[in-house]
């Protein structure tokens, strides 16, 4: 998305019209949206590339379908998200969530966020990013996929709306549900402390 | 759930200051790939030639219903319907029971 010259418009005219060189342009231009999607909701087990893979595929699919009442990369988006929920969802079973699986730094920042009230150390934003993954690993895919744009990636519930199809109310009480459960995650390992 | 939401704005807010991975390009041959199995998968499959015709389909037998039920009214109110009750039937079955009775 960085080639700010790339003329959309004219690319997807000629995807439209079955040109190959135009389809790999067009994949071209959209990897790095759509593999940063893939990073930030990647399905245990599965391979980031098969993943971008199916995304792109279906965004061929259903080309036909985009009437330009949304950017294209915010139709893009929508696939990719569906898709990664869609992954997350195959995957019933979510490992438990033990202070034995985090490293060292993980387990400091966890530490520090339960039981002081200090802000976590910058240098160890890494280990707090992975954490917050961890953590959000033990949700269902919705309400992880709600919590971590609303509170991670600080999107409004309006574009939340626009990105998933859920209407905003949905999307509230999403948030509202998945920040119970979250609660009690923090209680049970605040119990377990750390060994 | 204060307590809780204390603790989770410091948790998120150390994360956000965590560096965002670079963009990256696709790799070698990704896009190639990618584009061939586009236009690929655009073979039409059963279930694809099923929804493109079926409701065609529909159409046409529908179409086709009313015109039988339409030839069948109009064949009815002619007169037709005493066609069996006025022709006599040759019966080979009373013609043999007449005949040796």
């Amino acid at each position: 998305m960085a080639d700010e010259t790339f003329d959309l418009a004219a690319c997807l005219q000629r995807v439209r019209a079955r040109d190959q060189i135009a389809a790999r342009e067009l994949v071209e231009h959209l990897y790095p949206l759509v593999i940063r999607i893939v990073r930030s909701h990647l399905p245990r087990r599965v391979a980031e590339e098969d993943l971008a893979q199916e995304i792109f595929l279906k965004m061929f699919t259903r080309l036909d379908q985009y009437k330009g009442a949304v950017a294209f990369s915010h139709w893009v988006s929508r696939i990719a998200v569906t898709t990664c929920i869609d992954q997350l969802r195959a995957q019933k079973r979510r490992p438990e969530f033990r202070w034995a699986d985090l490293s060292e730094k993980e387990a400091d920042v966890l530490d520090a966020v339960l039981t002081s009230e200090g802000e976590v150390a910058v240098n160890d934003s890494l280990a707090a990013r992975e954490l917050v993954y961890k953590l959000l690993g033990q949700l269902k895919p919705d309400d992880r996929l709600v919590l971590q744009l609303l509170d991670l990636e600080q999107h409004s519930v309006a574009e939340i709306s626009t990105r998933t199809g859920w209407n905003p109310s949905l999307v509230k009480v999403r948030a509202f549900r998945a920040r119970v459960k979250l609660k009690k995650l923090f209680e049970e390992l605040q119990r377990k402390e750390r060994s | 759930m204060n307590d809780f939401d204390s603790r989770w704005a410091r948790l998120v807010a150390a994360a956000r200051g965590a560096p965002a991975p670079a963009d990256v390009a696709a790799p070698y041959g990704f896009a190639v790939r990618v584009a061939a199995r586009a236009w690929a998968d655009d073979r039409p499959t059963l279930q694809g030639l099923f929804g493109r015709f079926a409701l065609r389909a529909l159409w046409v037998a529908c179409l086709l219903m009313l015109a039988s039920v339409a030839v069948d009214y109009f064949y009815l109110r002619t007169g037709s319907q005493d066609e069996y009750a006025t022709e006599s039937l040759y019966d080979p079955v009373s013609e043999v029971l007449n005949s040796s009775s």
